[in-house]
């Protein structure tokens, strides 16, 4: 069984051998992109509606002035998303407001091909009514994909992963040992645990330290210190162990 | 070496990628650019070391996107414009048909079938067709094929009227293809269910023109776009179902796997049924229209199904050695 993350990040191998690591967006964030852009359309349309209405009669006639209206409002129905997508962005108007970006599940932008497939199948996530398809099926799925995505083989991440602040404050714990063996993701949460322990409240921290009761054996600010001190070794052994390597 | 020190190592590389990625992402790059493959390699290299040595987030983060927003670069390929468009329409959409032969036969069946059978039932039981039209479907056929109907009743004379008709089709008709196909995911049910739906409908109207209206109305005026739209029909749902199809069976592959073959094989055939059916709509718009004798129309009508059929057999047959 996998491991249960308590992040939405996930691993895609590049051909070049690297990790990379996306961070998918879920149902919210998506939905309030969405919102946008359906007003963006709705501007855009009663837009052209009007000024359609407004200047072409008189020059093309009434048909010919509905007709033009009833591609345009075709057009944007099918294939707003798709064009803003597959460009070089890779994001809707409204997407890249929310700072969320469409990519392909191999880690790179979306084509054509990609971005009329998650955009068509939209008629199917949104029964029925609300997304309600879509949303159900993004729970499901480990990358939030609803069925467009599926088919398509696309992910909606986050288009700038937040860096993180790192204040340089000295922590002041006893280095010691950890009781048992760890292993390179548990000592690789230590560390972030060290690295970003200064960004919370105490309360905050002390509440994460006890998850770690079992290696700390103590509760409360003891075991924060415990847990700190276990990190300090950790991050000073990793060093050790890359200096040994250095040299050989 | 420290994280200090190696940071600092590493440094100069991933800026002089960020500066490289400025320059290639602005519409006409420089010859440094000729560099990105490879600094994005070391960066990528060094990426793959900071995660190993557990460095701090805040410099694989930075690596971490850097490398994204590379790749996105090396990886951005152009659609190819109206060339590809234009091959796959005419190489690649007739060749999937072909390849799935099996699909469009039984698409085919489904959609014709039971719209023969509706319409050979009519003149002996009626009842069919009127439930299935209801009374405003009814009155609309008398009103439109009605006894006292001629084939110049439609005759359209302003070139505006038609154009206005033809963009209302590409608006329903396309739409219609579109979502057929969306359809499709739910197991071919949405497909199946839209194509069976038109299906009786079409029967219903000519059993019931047949039964009670004047026959050579419907038949001038459908005769020459039907070839087109009714093909793009049945191609829609079979898009569709070639979708639908894979979440059933998926064979021998994982089932997200087989869905995403499945869309990738589907999308020639979803492009050639709303370009079939947009020729419809031109057809529709401004040739069905035209006040011709029947004769012109039926052999013109004929040209048109024997041009759809042979599209569909040999277009694209040369190509498939190069495929």
């Amino acid at each position: 069984m996998a491991v249960a993350r308590a992040d939405t990040l996930q691993t895609v191998e590049l051909a070049d051998g690297v990790e990379i690591q996306l961070r998918v967006a879920g149902p919210a964030v998506r939905s309030m992109a969405y919102l946008i852009d359906l007003l963006i359309r709705i501007g855009i349309d009663l837009g052209v509606v009007i000024g359609a209405f407004w200047l072409l009669p008189s020059l093309i006639g009434h048909q010919m002035t509905g007709g033009l209206v009833m591609l345009f409002a075709f057009f944007m129905e099918w294939f707003y998303n798709v064009l803003f997508e597959a460009g070089a962005k890779g994001a809707t108007p409204g997407q890249r407001s929310m700072k969320l970006r469409v990519m392909s599940v191999t880690g790179g932008p979306v084509s054509l091909a990609q971005a009329v497939m998650r955009n068509f199948l939209r008629v199917v996530d949104f029964m029925p009514g609300l997304y309600l398809t879509g949303i159900v099926c993004m729970l499901f799925t480990k990358r939030f994909q609803r069925l467009g995505d599926l088919v398509a083989n696309t992910v909606v991440t986050y288009a700038e992963v937040p860096l993180s602040l790192s204040p340089q404050v000295e922590i002041r714990a006893e280095r010691r040992a950890p009781a048992q063996v760890l292993t390179r993701e548990e000592q690789a949460a230590l560390l972030q645990f060290l690295e970003r322990a200064p960004l919370w409240a105490d309360e905050r921290r002390i509440e994460l330290a006890t998850l770690a009761v079992p290696l700390t054996q103590a509760t409360g600010t003891e075991g924060l210190r415990r847990l700190c001190g276990m990190a300090l070794w950790c991050g000073c052994k990793t060093q050790k162990t890359n200096a040994g390597r250095r040299h050989r | 070496m420290t994280p200090a020190q190696f940071e600092k190592h590493i440094e100069p590389r991933w800026q002089k990628l960020e500066k490289l990625l400025t320059e290639a992402e602005q519409s006409h790059p420089t010859a440094a650019v000729e560099e990105l493959p490879a600094t994005f390699r070391q960066v990528c290299h060094d990426l793959s070391m900071a995660q190993h040595r557990m460095s701090p987030q805040r410099l694989t983060q930075q690596l971490n996107a850097l490398a994204i927003r590379a790749y996105r670069v090396l990886e951005r390929h152009s659609a190819g414009g109206w060339e590809a468009f234009l091959r796959l329409f005419l190489v690649e959409f007739p060749q999937a048909v072909r390849a799935d032969w099996k699909l469009f036969w039984w698409c085919t069946a489904l959609f014709y079938l039971p719209a023969v059978l509706i319409a050979a039932i009519t003149p002996s039981h009626p009842e069919w067709s009127m439930a299935l039209l209801g009374p405003q479907g009814m009155m609309q056929i008398e009103s439109m094929y009605g006894e006292s109907s001629k084939p110049s009743d439609y005759v359209r004379e302003s070139f505006g009227s038609g154009f206005g008709m033809f963009c209302f089709y590409i608006w329903n008709n396309v739409g219609i293809d579109f979502k057929t196909f969306a359809g499709g995911i739910l197991g071919g049910v949405g497909a199946l269910f839209v194509l069976l739906f038109n299906s009786l409908q079409l029967g219903a109207v000519f059993g019931y023109v047949h039964y009670s209206g004047n026959p050579l109305t419907l038949y001038t005026w459908v005769v020459a776009h039907g070839a087109p739209e009714l093909t793009g029909v049945v191609i829609s749902a079979m898009a569709g179902m070639r979708v639908g199809w894979s979440v059933l069976r998926p064979g021998r592959m994982e089932r997200r796997a087989a869905l995403v073959l499945a869309g990738r094989k589907a999308l020639p055939l979803l492009t050639g049924a709303a370009v079939l059916t947009s020729i419809a709509a031109v057809l529709e718009g401004f040739w069905s229209p035209l006040d011709l004798p029947p004769t012109i129309k039926f052999a013109a009508g004929g040209m048109c199904w024997l041009a759809v059929a042979c599209f569909l057999l040999f277009s694209g047959r040369r190509q498939s050695d190069e495929a």
